[in-house]
């Protein structure tokens, strides 16, 4: 049985008249179990591969996507119901052989690794028509664990545009969905939106031949999610304002916008299926003011899966006249704003830089170069040296770099969002 | 205690303020010192070294009416909450109003204690006091008796507020096992002195024992102790430290029953004004006190023939801080009447809030008896 733990990280204290509260809720999953194992309904998995025209250019990626594929099929643990579709101008059905879901066992994975090396590239590519026949697909398995994988190489084409909105809108709750990209050729902006609605990961992967180590790693972390699903659940007194609520770790991923409200105090936000992992949460409320002394829950932060209520975390106001208390900020919260925006000038930046204003490019990609040394986000800092060149780190002087991959730009976008953990005091 | 130099709050037990340095007076010089020794009790058997010999185990005795069904017990362990009291909704089992959010009290930081209508308590956790270290037991026994016990945890030892429950809910168990005292005048007030004796001893071996059931800390949790009882005609009254007990009768003048053991009564004594030695920061230091760590935890006696009616207030510096004279207690009584309080309870939760609208810098106790003298 899972059991989940909520730890805070919060400054309480307030001065006279302030109203602005910030919590870091840390909730850590243990024994999550196997994907549809523990539950007692059993898991759906979906694998997505492009195998549009371009897929063939080079013929590595398409031999690569078969590989990837094979090894995702190895990784389903028996009894799971699985399906394998190839993505070009339709979806068309790789196993089994006719729209559905087949269930996992040493014959059905021999008969879809057979399929699999069958896969055959033209067409062109229209992820707004996979997902949705992916979704058709999932909604005739059983409750449980619903997951994808969708590997693409090429940006969207060959569908109107709204066609991809229109199938995450049905989408969205069915299935999660974690993409990846092969080469540089596709649209990040395309996958992020994806895979931000379908609560998903988003990676690039530029060397065909790191796909299957990729879609190893990815099928089995989707293996080890024993909870199929759970939510986030905030209460915020009367009165009051949710400012935001954002996941800041293990990447930023803001929710405020898919906030549901269950009753007028409470708001629920999907955060998916989890396996033993951590999550945390930044959660800022606007609360009425209270005279100093008084002390005032600013929220109630739960996990919820299946209306239980699994790790409750309390967020706390106490307004005090002892400026001590008051001034002190709170190294998570300080560490998380710090990282959310880091994500934010490093997407802005390369946003400028594409549209060739280098000018504010410069300065934001600057602003990221000094966030990112500042916090300890090595593998960030890595990433934006491919970009630009750091003048003075200290004061967050780069010059951009003439020559540029444009694999490494996309993986400064993809991964701008992930985030490095607090060192916790202990 | 209040740093004399800077105003800082200080521990009790220390020498120097934490804020500015300065030498912070001791809790009972001698020097400064010139109270009499409390006269031996000379006819009571069980006056030997030990202070909880054969004083009756009466915290065995529940009381049986006026908790307002509140039992304290559960702050010891599961927290029992009182609706919110920002905005009177429900509170949730974390302790927080499941509307407004406000922290809410537990019911040991504020609790109302009402018998019939003639006599209403309440204890309170104040405004600024992270916890309440104050605590009070009353009771009306079923011969007419009426018992008003308050005790005031030393802020700075820990635990205090255990001590002052234990203590105080001895003292009214011992005082309320006593049949009204029937004989002369003077005979009754003898045997009040001694069982006020009695129920003091007895509530200091309930502070003692929480300091031996914690282990002997070092600093031991100790409170003051006043408790009254009022026998017909007759008010006795008995204190250690600093929380009083006053007379407040109808169209007199009231007086202030109790003396506290205090620095600041000192002053007084040596012709300062009350209002000056009052508003000194080293007043407040008690010269007596209940606990394992007491030099001298004997009560001061005092007994009053009532002769008209009036209020019999028995309560801790929480409130006579902010209304130290009868006569102001009296205008804050009539105020709080003509406002609709009526009964007991409520007035006193009217005196309550008004140390509350000064800024509740301390907990704060007030308990009333409403007296209309009969003859026995």
């Amino acid at each position: 049985m899972a059991e989940f733990q909520a730890e805070v990280f919060q400054n309480e204290y307030l001065s006279d008249g302030a109203t602005d509260v910030h919590g870091v809720v840390s909730i850590t999953c243990s024994g999550a179990g196997i994907a549809g194992q523990s539950s007692g309904t059993a898991a759906a998995e979906v694998i997505i591969v492009d195998t549009s025209g371009s897929m063939d250019m080079p013929p590595a990626k398409i031999a690569a996507a078969r590989r990837a594929a094979k090894v995702a099929i190895d990784e389903i643990v028996d009894g799971t119901w699985f399906a394998v579709m190839s993505g070009h101008t339709v979806a068309q059905m790789v196993f089994p052989p006719h729209p559905g879901l087949a269930k996992m066992s040493d014959v059905t994975r021999r008969e879809a690794s057979e399929a699999v090396s069958r896969l055959r590239s033209g067409g062109a590519t229209a992820i707004g028509a996979w997902i949705t026949a992916a979704t058709e697909l999932f909604n005739q398995a059983p409750a449980g664990q619903r997951h994808a994988i969708l590997l693409t190489d090429g940006k969207i084409e060959g569908e109107p545009a709204g066609a991809l909105a229109a199938a995450l809108e049905r989408a969205r709750g069915v299935f999660q969905c974690d993409c990846r990209g092969i080469g540089s050729d596709w649209v990040v902006e395309e996958l992020r939106t994806i895979a931000t609605a379908l609560l998903g990961t988003v990676d690039i992967v530029a060397a065909p031949e790191d796909l299957e180590a990729d879609f190893e790693a990815m099928m089995r972390n989707a293996m080890s999610r024993g909870v199929a699903d759970a939510r986030l659940r905030v209460w915020a007194p009367q009165g009051s304002e949710v400012m935001f609520v954002r996941q800041v770790a293990p990447q930023v991923d803001d929710l405020t916008s898919r906030a549901t409200r269950i009753s007028p105090l409470v708001v629920e936000f999907p955060t998916g299926a989890w396996s033993d992992e951590s999550r945390d949460y930044h959660v800022s409320v606007r609360v009425p003011p209270a005279p100093v002394g008084n002390e005032r829950l600013a929220a109630r932060v739960e996990l919820v899966v299946d209306d239980q209520v699994m790790a409750k975390g309390l967020v706390k106001a106490i307004w005090s006249a002892d400026t001590n208390l008051t001034t002190r900020i709170d190294p998570a919260v300080a560490h998380y704003t710090g990282q959310a925006q880091l994500a934010d000038v490093i997407q802005r930046g390369l946003a400028a830089k594409s549209a060739g204003d280098e000018r504010t490019a410069t300065v934001l990609l600057g602003e990221a170069a000094k966030l990112a040394h500042d916090s300890g986000n090595e593998q960030t800092t890595r990433l934006l040296a491919k970009v630009v060149d750091v003048v003075d780190v200290e004061a967050g002087t780069v010059r951009l770099k003439q020559q540029v991959a444009k694999s490494d730009e996309m993986a400064l976008d993809t991964r701008s969002t992930k985030t490095t953990r607090i060192r916790r005091e202990p | 205690m209040t740093c004399s130099s800077c105003g800082a709050e200080s521990l009790a037990g220390d020498t120097f303020c934490e804020a500015c340095g300065a030498d912070l007076a001791p809790p009972s010089s001698p020097s400064l010192l010139d109270v009499p020794p409390a006269s031996p009790i000379v006819d009571d058997p069980t006056a030997d070294g030990d202070p909880t010999a054969d004083v009756p185990r009466t915290h065995l005795l529940t009381p049986t009416s006026g908790t307002d069904g509140v039992d304290l017990d559960d702050e010891f362990g599961v927290d029992v909450f009182a609706p919110c009291a920002a905005c009177g909704a429900a509170v949730a089992d974390d302790g927080f109003c499941t509307q407004c959010g406000h922290k809410a009290r537990t019911r040991r930081e504020h609790w109302t204690e009402t018998h019939g209508d003639h006599v209403g308590a309440v204890c309170d956790r104040g405004i600024t006091h992270a916890r309440n270290e104050d605590a009070m037991a009353t009771a009306v026994t079923d011969a007419g008796l009426v018992v008003l016990v308050v005790c005031d945890g030393v802020t700075t030892a820990p635990d205090s507020d255990r001590a002052s429950l234990a203590a105080s809910r001895a003292a009214r168990d011992v005082l309320a096992a006593n049949p009204p005292v029937e004989g002369a005048f003077a005979a009754r007030l003898s045997a009040w002195e001694r069982t006020l004796h009695l129920a003091c001893r007895a509530a200091n071996g309930e502070a003692v024992a929480v300091a031996r059931a914690l282990g002997d800390p070092p600093e031991p949790p100790s409170c003051t102790f006043v408790a009254a009882v009022v026998d017909r005609d007759l008010v006795a009254t008995a204190w250690c430290g600093d929380s009083r007990a006053y007379w407040l009768p109808d169209g007199a003048p009231g007086e202030q029953l109790s003396l506290d053991h205090s620095l600041g009564t000192e002053m007084i004594r040596r012709g300062m004004a009350r209002s000056d030695a009052e508003a000194d920061a080293t007043s407040h230091t008690i010269t007596r006190w209940l606990g394992a760590d007491s030099l001298d935890p004997t009560p001061e006696f005092r007994a009053l023939a009532v002769d008209r009616p009036g209020w019999l207030l028995v309560c801790s510096d929480g409130l006579w801080n902010e209304a130290s004279e009868p006569e102001r207690l009296q205008a804050l009584m009539a105020d709080a009447a003509a406002a609709g309080a009526t009964s007991p309870t409520a007035l006193a939760e009217s005196l309550a809030a008004f140390a509350n609208e000064r800024g509740g810098r301390d907990n704060i106790t007030v308990a009333l008896a409403r007296c209309v003298p009969q003859l026995p």
